[in-house]
């Protein structure tokens, strides 16, 4: 497991961390403050989701708790020409690629199906609902990088990598191994990012797999790297580097990131029917902001950045509880505009009486 | 200018074309390379236009449909080959959860330009899962189109028509009629993609069905016109949308419908014709609508076939009981 | 505001909204808080334990209480920020989903919720409730699956139910214009369309058991259709022996049928009658609408069910009531003396396959109209199977020929020989007719009838036919 910031905040500089830190060293201090205010202020928005929750705000909200440093080191790493394919609870790396969080929100609402426009988002693609079945879409669009000759021109600025996100419940999802027979035949500048959090609602990751996850990347034919995923250095590091040999030329490549589901699978789930608090508590001592605050002490960081970046948390989370408030119901026209891409009959037909129908119904003026 | 060709062969012009049309067009699937397709439809074309644009695919029909998706979101024009009907279930999840309503869920800001072919049908006495008729599952999948053609001519023009349509389609091509021959215009294309078509004209009986069925819906209108009884034949072609306005003209002309396929009869495509040619051209309709299909049972052994599945007979009898009315 | 909503207000709803209060939320008196689905489709909870109490300041998120759901132990947040004024319910009890279970007195500032928002938020959950209720299977995730809709949506007198009467198929409004079917029900009886024949299944049945052609049937359903009276009207009126087509000649130049049999008989007893009695032929118009009616009614009437009810069976009844006031057309003549007959064996005209018949039936003045109508129809169907007796056809004293059913307005029929009175019966059709100085479509038939003039004068004749017709005018009369 690659390591680079121990749990008491501390950098390592055993070999294999040694492989990375150039990665970290090439940071500025203005980065690495970012990954903290990154992580400090989707903690305390995906706390005011499950609150809007509780409140009848959301119907449901899948929590991020814990997984800070896996999603933020390795959005951070991705490049803005790369295509990232998420799962449902990457809220982190929709926030850093762009997506105004209250989009999320109105998906979680029941307003929408979709919520934002990869295009305009950094190219972060819509949640998939459907265990795995991103990890197909992400290798189909890594070839059709690859067909357009986007990818292993040698310029990394240029070139195009994706990254497929998915946890350790998907990888037994047939789509999942489809994707990584797909992405090794077709040398596809992919990278597979496996959340390891535990836990797939409450069957814990030992009835997914018999083996660590990241050996899998082998018997596929590519690498597999297993990293601590509550370092957000390590995070970053590994990722920026799988990454780069990806759209180098040197084809698809796995990291298994182990962290933990601190909270609930969604706010419908009650983990303490299937879960010791023993456990629980001893991934929170290994709580990925709380190390990095030592780390960032440790480079000098004072009270004034760590306040101001609290104060800007609770702002966003205003915010967000203020737009969600203000958020309208959707037209019922959504329920038959852009079901095709181009002029059908039972669209028109089916609207048409929808309307009239509603229209002979006593009412409201 | 108008040439002979197997069905196969019209489909092999016209995927020939719409390759060299658009260079977002590619081929995918199981053997379609080298090979050129268990049924040789794709034959001659990956060394036409190389590997880049017809490529051979591991043997994972979900992983088919979902990187077709990738590269559709990439802005190409996949058409993906399922082997056979039976194969289609592995990637009905990736068709049915993600391809139908990946445009919908975008609020329209991607299209899904992709088509998936499946060889269907039976009376090839082939083994099991390989003379399925599945097209209801996709009928009744909203986001979806579903077209068949029954006849070469519409095999090469439905085929780049469905490539071109910026939905996804699945393009069932009935396999027993692959080597079947007939004229094929190569100036222009006879109907609209979703449009049905009366191939035959007649007083007293309607006939609709699609595939290879309109060749069986021929035979049993030739026979009745020997025993004095004229029957219209139209050919669907298009299973979702279905074009229903040639349909209620020849009701309203017939009074009598009978609506034939291959699948088996329960909650299937003649049923929804049924019931909708029933609520909209009650008055006219002397008799019930009237389905004939196979049994409600799985596909059996090659052997049974020519019992299982409707033939002149089977279709002539349901005419006799509409007549009775 | 509270919602202006028509839609009903929801138990569902998760949502808070604020009394008293202006647009710009200046002032709010109090707040609710409504218990949320906390887990995708429950529908209860018990109140655990409050952490707050009345008179409390609560921020926004602060938890306010422990529920108990059928999944988990869940502490609910506070929506608001203010002074708690009521706990709504007590420790210890189980509430639905969208009960109020505190109310917190709110500030001026920003933390009060817009009244937007949860507006709109209640109207999309009722919207969405008002589909997943009464079905309970359909569960929308985070709405609950308690039913609670109370009273159906009241649907529009007019105007958009000619739209709403379809359902929503897949067929293009392109169709729905051509086929008449599909067209809103106009107000007026419309004229006799051209095609195609508007009927039901159950009525192209009737039809096709009454051996009546629809095309040739007058419509007076409100669409355009064809009713079951439109068919039994057209049945009583039609023809049961029509040509179906018109046969070829043949090769050879003349055809020659020998005189025997029925034939002989009909020809001897025609000269007999015709060449023996001085004939005369009187006529009258009658508007036959409310016989029509009544026919009409005694059809619908589960008293006659079982037999065949016509115009003819009033006619016949007419006659026999006609009858009694005029008892010598109900005579015969021998050169001694004339006999006037004390009993109706009434004789119907029959044309059958092998030739005109006239049975009878006996005693026909002591039935019942019921019985009549089932004498008729039996006698109808005996002489259909040319199966009637000579006993049946011999005896008679009046007779009535139907020559309504082959289309014919009137004729001068012929008398059945040892009879001194005849009446034809023609078609029965709309026609103009003033009625209260109004030019009317009413239904209207010819009686003609023709009379031996050595028994009966014109006077009595005029007056039994003018019995007749006025029966045929006022049924009612025979209440007499």
């Amino acid at each position: 497991m690659v390591q680079l910031l121990s749990t008491e905040g501390t950098l390592q500089t055993d070999d294999t961390a040694a492989e990375y830190l150039p990665y970290i060293e090439a940071l500025s201090d203005d980065v690495l403050r970012q990954f903290y205010r990154d992580m400090v202020i989707t903690r305390r928005f995906d706390l005011e989701a499950t609150n809007l929750q509780r409140q009848g705000q959301l119907a449901l909200w899948p929590p991020s708790h814990g997984q800070e440093a896996a999603q933020v080191g390795s959005a951070r790493a991705a490049r803005a020409q790369d295509h990232l394919f998420p799962s449902y609870r990457e809220h982190a790396i929709a926030l850093i690629r762009g997506v105004d969080i209250v989009d999320i929100v109105r998906l979680m609402r029941g307003v929408t199906n979709g919520g934002w426009d990869p295009a305009e988002c950094g190219n972060f693609h819509l949640y998939t609902l459907v265990l795995g079945s991103q990890a197909l879409h992400a290798t189909g669009y890594a070839m059709g990088i690859t067909l357009d000759g986007e990818t292993g021109t040698g310029d990394l600025e240029t070139d195009s990598a994706v990254m497929a996100y998915f946890g350790d419940g998907a990888t037994s999802q047939g789509d999942v191994s489809e994707a990584l027979v797909f992405a090794a035949s077709f040398n596809a500048p992919e990278v597979f990012f496996l959340q390891n959090n535990q836990w797939a609602i409450s069957v814990p990751v030992r009835v997914q797999s018999r083996t660590p996850l990241y050996l899998r990347a082998g018997g596929f034919g590519m690498p597999g790297v297993q990293i601590d995923g509550n370092d957000v250095l390590a995070s970053y590091a590994v990722t920026r580097k799988n990454l780069d040999e990806a759209r180098s030329g040197q084809g698809p490549r796995l990291i298994e990131a182990l962290t933990y589901r601190i909270g609930a699978h969604t706010t419908s789930d009650d983990p303490t029917k299937y879960r010791l608090d023993a456990e629980t508590a001893s991934w929170v001592a290994k709580d990925p902001i709380t190390r990095y605050v030592s780390y960032l002490r440790g480079r000098g960081e004072g009270d004034d950045f760590f306040a101001a970046s609290a104060t800007e948390a609770e702002d966003f989370s205003a915010d967000l509880r203020r737009r969600t408030l203000e958020l309208v119901a959707p037209s019922t026209d959504l329920i038959f505009d852009n079901v095709y891409s181009e002029p059908h009959p039972v669209m028109d037909v089916q609207k048409k009486w929808l309307a009239d129908y509603e229209a002979s119904l006593g009412g409201t003026a | 200018m108008t040439e002979e060709l197997p069905l196969a062969k019209a489909l092999n012009a016209g995927l020939r074309k719409a390759l060299a049309d658009d260079p977002k067009v590619l081929l995918m699937g199981e053997d379609i390379g080298p090979l050129g397709g268990v049924f040789r439809v794709t034959e001659g074309l990956q060394a036409e236009f190389g590997e880049r644009r017809v490529f051979d695919t591991p043997l994972a029909e979900s992983g088919i449909i979902g990187t077709a998706i990738g590269l559709a979101f990439r802005g190409y024009r996949p058409v993906c080959e399922i082997q056979f009907d039976g194969f289609i279930f592995p990637g009905f999840d990736q068709i049915t959860s993600q391809l139908a309503k990946m445009t919908s869920r975008h609020e329209g800001r991607v299209i899904m330009p992709v088509v998936v072919r499946v060889p269907y049908g039976g009376h090839i006495g082939a083994v099991e899962h390989h003379q399925e008729s599945p097209e209801a599952y996709f009928a009744h999948t909203p986001g979806l189109r579903v077209v068949s053609p029954s006849t070469p001519n519409d095999a090469y023009w439905m085929i780049q028509e469905a490539i071109a349509s910026d939905d996804p389609v699945m393009f069932f091509e009935p396999k027993s009629r692959y080597w079947s021959k007939g004229p094929v215009n190569f100036s222009a294309s006879p109907s609209p993609l979703h449009a049905s078509r009366v191939v035959r004209t007649g007083t007293e009986v309607t006939l609709v069905g699609h595939g290879a069925m309109v060749t069986v819906l021929m035979q049993a209108a030739e026979l009745a016109q020997n025993e004095g009884t004229s029957i219209e034949v139209i050919d669907l072609r298009s299973l979702s949308p279905i074009d229903y306005a040639p349909i209620i003209a020849s009701v309203q002309k017939t009074g009598r419908l009978v609506v034939a396929s291959e699948a088996p009869g329960s909650v299937s495509i003649s049923a929804e014709i049924a019931a909708t040619v029933t609520e909209t051209a009650f008055y006219s309709l002397e008799a019930p609508v009237l389905r004939v299909s196979s049994f409600d049972t799985p596909f059996p052994p090659a052997k049974l076939e020519t019992v299982f599945l409707p033939d002149a007979d089977r279709i002539l009898e349901a005419v006799d009981r509409a007549l009775a009315y | 505001m509270p919602t202006a909503s028509s839609r009903p207000s929801t138990a569902l709803s998760p949502t808070s909204f604020c009394t008293n209060c202006t647009r710009k939320g200046i002032i709010v008196t109090s707040s609710e808080f409504t218990l949320p689905d906390v887990g995708e489709g429950l529908t209860e909870a018990e109140i655990v334990a409050w952490k707050v109490k009345p008179g409390d300041e609560v921020t926004i998120n602060q938890v306010l209480v422990e529920i108990e759901t059928a999944k988990s132990l869940v502490e609910l947040p506070s929506p608001f920020a203010g002074t708690v004024t009521a706990i709504l319910v007590a420790e210890g009890q189980t509430v639905d989903v969208g009960t109020p279970i505190i109310s917190v007195s709110s500030g001026v500032d920003d933390a009060a919720p817009a009244l937007g928002g949860t507006e709109i938020v209640a109207e999309t959950v009722d919207s969405a409730s008002l589909q997943s209720s009464d079905t309970g299977s359909a569960v929308l995730v985070g709405y609950g699956i308690k039913g609670h809709v109370a009273s159906r949506r009241s649907r529009a007198a007019t105007g958009k139910a000619a739209a709403a009467s379809t359902s929503p198929t897949h067929i293009a409004s392109g169709i729905a214009a051509s086929a008449p079917e599909v067209a809103p029900r106009p107000s007026s009886v419309p004229a006799a369309s051209a095609s195609p024949v508007i009927a039901k299944p159950p009525i192209r049945k009737l039809a096709k058991d009454l051996a009546v052609n629809l095309s040739e049937v007058t419509p007076t359903g409100l669409a355009g259709e064809i009713t079951r009276e439109d068919v039994v009207r057209q049945a009583s009126q039609g023809t049961l022996f029509r040509n179906i087509e018109t046969p070829a000649w043949g090769s050879d130049r003349e055809e020659r049928i020998p005189v025997k049999g029925v034939r002989k008989a009909i020809a001897t007893a025609m000269v007999s009658s015709a060449f023996s009695a001085p004939h005369v032929s009187l006529f009258v118009d009658v508007d036959a609408t409310r016989t029509m009616e009544f026919v009409r009614r005694l059809k619908d009437s589960t008293d006659f069910a079982g037999v065949k009810v016509s115009p003819l069976l009033i006619v016949a009844k007419a006659m026999i009531w006609a009858v009694r006031r005029n008892p010598t057309v109900n005579a015969q003549w021998t050169d001694t003396e004339i006999i006037v007959k004390h009993y109706v064996n009434f004789g119907i005209a029959a044309a059958t396959p092998r030739g005109l018949i006239v049975p009878n039936i006996k005693e026909a003045q002591e039935l019942s109209l019921h019985q009549l109508a089932s004498a008729i129809g039996q006698l109808t169907i005996t002489a259909r199977d040319g199966k009637t007796s000579p006993a049946e056809q011999a005896g008679g004293t009046i007779t009535v020929t139907n020559i309504g059913v082959f289309g014919m307005d009137t004729g001068t029929p012929i008398l059945n020989p040892g009879e001194v009175a005849i009446l034809a019966l023609g078609t029965i059709r709309q026609k103009p007719w003033v009625v209260d100085g109004e030019v009317r479509a009413r239904f209207v038939t010819t009686l003609g009838a023709s009379f031996d003039h050595r028994v009966v004068d014109g006077d009595v004749a005029s007056r039994f036919l003018a019995d007749v017709a006025s029966i045929i005018e006022e049924p009612a009369l025979l209440l007499d």
